[in-house]
């Protein structure tokens, strides 16, 4: 069923009539969702979308390269700060800014990489943990960067466009997603890709097949701090201030949450992450007034901890979804999706 | 069955997740119907500033207080209070929230200034009124804005009036500034840089410190050689405590005055192992109103396990007090309009928490007054001063 014959079709990036109706049907959805929902829900969604580009930059390195980073909030600090700095005091067009935030962003990415040639698991982590608090610390700390104040974010300007509404934000973020992403699906299926995967599986073996595993390794870095620098430029516009504060290190391990949850070395996955922990984040801060769910809650916090106890709640569900994944499902959420699709395979004849 | 169970409980989990969303009301003004008015306020309940939660906690009690007196012309206060742990993108997410889904009429307090500041634009163009922002910072109310009424005083203008206080009552010439370099202490530095130039003085030493610094001994030998009488600090708490420590072990002993950040004299007498004693601070809460006991009482009633009850805590009722004040005087007729109006027509107004309260339709920096406190032998707190003013020559 599943069968190729040659290498274009392997790397087709529509195998199926199933997959190109699925993939108009989700398009014209994305299209159509500022038509249908309010201007909070929008937020959250493209909120979501951003978290989404980031996720996918970490899991091309965290899920397809095997490296591991807890500084990611940093390369999203690195790109915000630099679109709007390079608008505000530069004057720089947000079409060119925005590539820009990229590119120095993967350029810190390659620096940060070359310690990973060296580094390993705990080692890498802490590593990269030093370099996202560092970021924030100089930000925080440079008068250049408007210090703990933060900046105003400038409008986001496309020629004769400017996108100053929540719906129109929400194009521009949706469309930058979209590209990213299919991308990224593109990334993977080329010579660099499988030489991502080839080091993730055995070093030894990538080498001895002739892959420059030092390049690839930093060339992963420079990639996934790319499209990280991307979505904390994206994030400027959505906040429309940007402050040091906002980067901090829970950011990162937030981060790497939505990768491991979303399921390690699947784009999908990141996207489905990205949307879980990003939705939880939201409303589990208002479980209180949930019908039903939200006083008993209350109730159980009052008996077993304190009246502030309940917000914390978002700490416990958070831990408790990483522990199940890391038992039951440690393909995450798109392990879940795989074995469903399997499961339906047959159906209904 | 196993796969069966699995997607059984991923579309029970949507469905869930689904009826989650709130029901929206409209009506003509937004946050107004017959018997409510809808108030928001976002604080920080979990991390790093989690501390700072009791000041949403506290508001919700005196909005309890202010419904079981039979509310507001007829109309009983709704609160929501949000947790957003003290980062932008959630406040971001829980004003649009709060002016697009559940409709509220008006923001009391928000602890954070980088928070507040995400979303200060959003709330003027939404026409939704702020009362009382609960950080000194400057920028609510520069440059002006209508929407926005801020009764926490000035860093600027209260180490304005301590400088002048120390310089008038205390008779003191020489006065040192020991501040945290970043906008907080700056703003506090450049209010007692204004009333020295004022008067044709300088400072003797301005000393920065930066939040990550551990080791104060330069600090302290600074402010030695420049044999200052009064050392006025503008720092964080553990930095408070470490200067006195450092400046005793070197045998210095100026008078030091600090900001009503560090207002909280109990708490600075324990982990200073008593050097605290004898210093001098700004505080703006009238420890002294009647008020004090009411509330305090109201806490018992509605929030009997709460377990922060200090200073902050008051805090939150002293941030709301302005906001149904307005609402009283504004009558039935309630609008942003009619409001702020009602708000812009409020003088020397000192029967509340705070002292000397005054809006205007060009000025909406309501408070400006802090009072003296030194701190007593066993932490407790001792008036010094009558209300100082902030009034530039």
């Amino acid at each position: 069923m599943d069968m190729k014959r040659d290498y274009y079709e392997d790397i087709q990036l529509i195998r199926t009539k199933t997959v190109l109706v699925g993939t108009i049907l989700l398009l014209g959805a994305l299209v159509a969702v500022p038509f249908l929902v309010g201007g909070y829900t929008l937020y959250v969604i493209s909120l979501i979308a951003i978290h989404a580009v980031v996720a996918i930059g970490l899991n091309i390195l965290v899920g397809y390269t095997g490296q591991i980073s807890l500084g990611h909030a940093g390369f999203f600090a690195i790109g915000a700060y630099t679109c709007v700095l390079l608008m505000v005091k530069a004057g720089v067009p947000f079409i060119v800014a925005l590539p820009a935030a990229g590119f120095v962003s993967a350029g810190f990415g390659f620096l940060v990489g070359l310690p990973s040639l060296r580094l390993e698991g705990p080692y890498l982590a802490i590593a990269t943990l030093g370099f996202g608090m560092a970021v924030t610390q100089i930000i925080s700390h440079w008068d250049f960067s408007g210090g703990h104040m933060g900046l105003e974010a400038p409008k986001m300007t496309i020629g004769p466009f400017v996108a100053d509404t929540g719906e129109e934000r929400y194009a521009v973020i949706m469309a930058v997603t979209v590209v990213l992403t299919v991308a990224a699906v593109n990334l993977m299926k080329t010579r660099v890709g499988r030489a991502f995967v080839a080091i993730r599986d055995s070093e030894i073996a990538a080498a001895a097949m002739g892959i420059s595993v030092s390049w690839f390794k930093t060339l992963s870095f420079a990639v996934s701090a790319f499209y990280t620098g991307i979505a904390g430029a994206l994030m400027a516009f959505a906040l429309e201030h940007i402050s040091a504060g906002t980067f901090n290190l829970i950011l990162s391990i937030t981060f790497l949450a939505m990768v491991i949850v979303g399921g390690l070395g699947s784009i999908a996955g990141s996207i489905l992450g990205a949307a879980l922990l990003t939705y939880l984040q939201v409303k589990l801060g208002v479980i209180q007034e949930w019908p039903v769910l939200g006083p008993a809650l209350v109730d159980v916090s009052k008996w077993f901890f304190s009246v502030e106890g309940l917000p914390n709640i978002q700490s416990i569900v958070f831990g408790a979804i990483m522990i199940s994944i890391a038992i039951f499902e440690p393909l995450g959420m798109n392990g879940i999706y795989l074995r469903m699709k399997r499961y339906w395979k047959g159906w209904p004849f | 069955m196993g796969r069966a169970a699995y997607a059984a409980a991923f579309m029970s989990m949507v469905a869930l997740l689904a009826i989650c969303g709130s029901a929206t009301g409209q009506e003509k003004v937004r946050g107004v119907t017959d018997t409510e008015i809808v108030i928001g306020q976002w604080g920080p309940q979990t991390g790093p500033a989690a501390l700072w939660g009791s000041v949403g906690r506290a508001t919700g009690v005196y909005f309890e207080l202010i419904n079981s007196e039979g509310g507001i012309h007829g109309r009983k206060i709704k609160y929501y209070l949000r947790d957003d742990a003290y980062q932008p993108a959630k406040t971001k997410a829980i004003v649009k929230e709060f002016v697009e889904n559940i409709g509220i009429f008006a923001v009391a307090g928000g602890v954070g200034t980088s928070t507040g500041m995400a979303v200060r634009e959003y709330l003027t163009e939404n026409k939704v009124p702020w009362i009382s922002p609960a950080t000194g910072s400057s920028h609510w109310t520069k440059p002006f804005n209508k929407y926005i009424f801020s009764t926490f005083p000035q860093y600027y203008q209260e180490a304005y009036v301590q400088t002048q206080y120390a310089v008038e009552k205390m008779g003191k010439k020489k006065i040192a500034f020991f501040y945290q370099n970043d906008d907080y202490g700056k703003e506090g530095l450049d209010g007692a840089k204004k009333y020295m130039e004022d008067k044709g003085l300088k400072l003797v030493a301005e000393v920065p410190v930066e939040v990550t610094d551990t080791d104060l001994k330069s600090h302290a030998l600074k402010l030695k050689q420049s044999e200052a009488e009064v050392v006025i600090i503008w720092v964080l708490p553990k930095h408070g405590a470490m200067i006195l420590g450092v400046c005793k072990a070197i045998g210095y002993s100026p008078q030091f005055m600090a900001a009503s950040t560090l207002s909280d004299p109990d708490l600075m007498f324990t982990v200073t192992k008593g050097l605290w004693k004898g210093v001098m601070y700004g505080n703006f809460v009238n420890m002294e109103s009647p008020l004090v006991k009411k509330y305090q009482d109201a806490q018992k009633k509605w929030a009997p396990d709460e377990k922060y009850t200090g200073l902050f805590y008051l805090a939150g009722f002293y941030f709301a007090e302005p906001l149904v004040k307005g609402l009283q005087l504004a009558g039935r007729d309630l609008t942003p309009d009619t409001f702020i109006k009602a708000m812009e027509s409020i003088r020397n107004w000192s029967d509340w928490l705070g002292y000397d309260c005054t809006f205007t339709d060009k000025d909406h920096q309501g408070v400006k007054s802090v009072y003296l406190e030194k701190c007593g032998d066993n932490g407790q707190r001792i008036k010094v001063s009558d209300w100082l003013v902030y009034k530039p020559k």
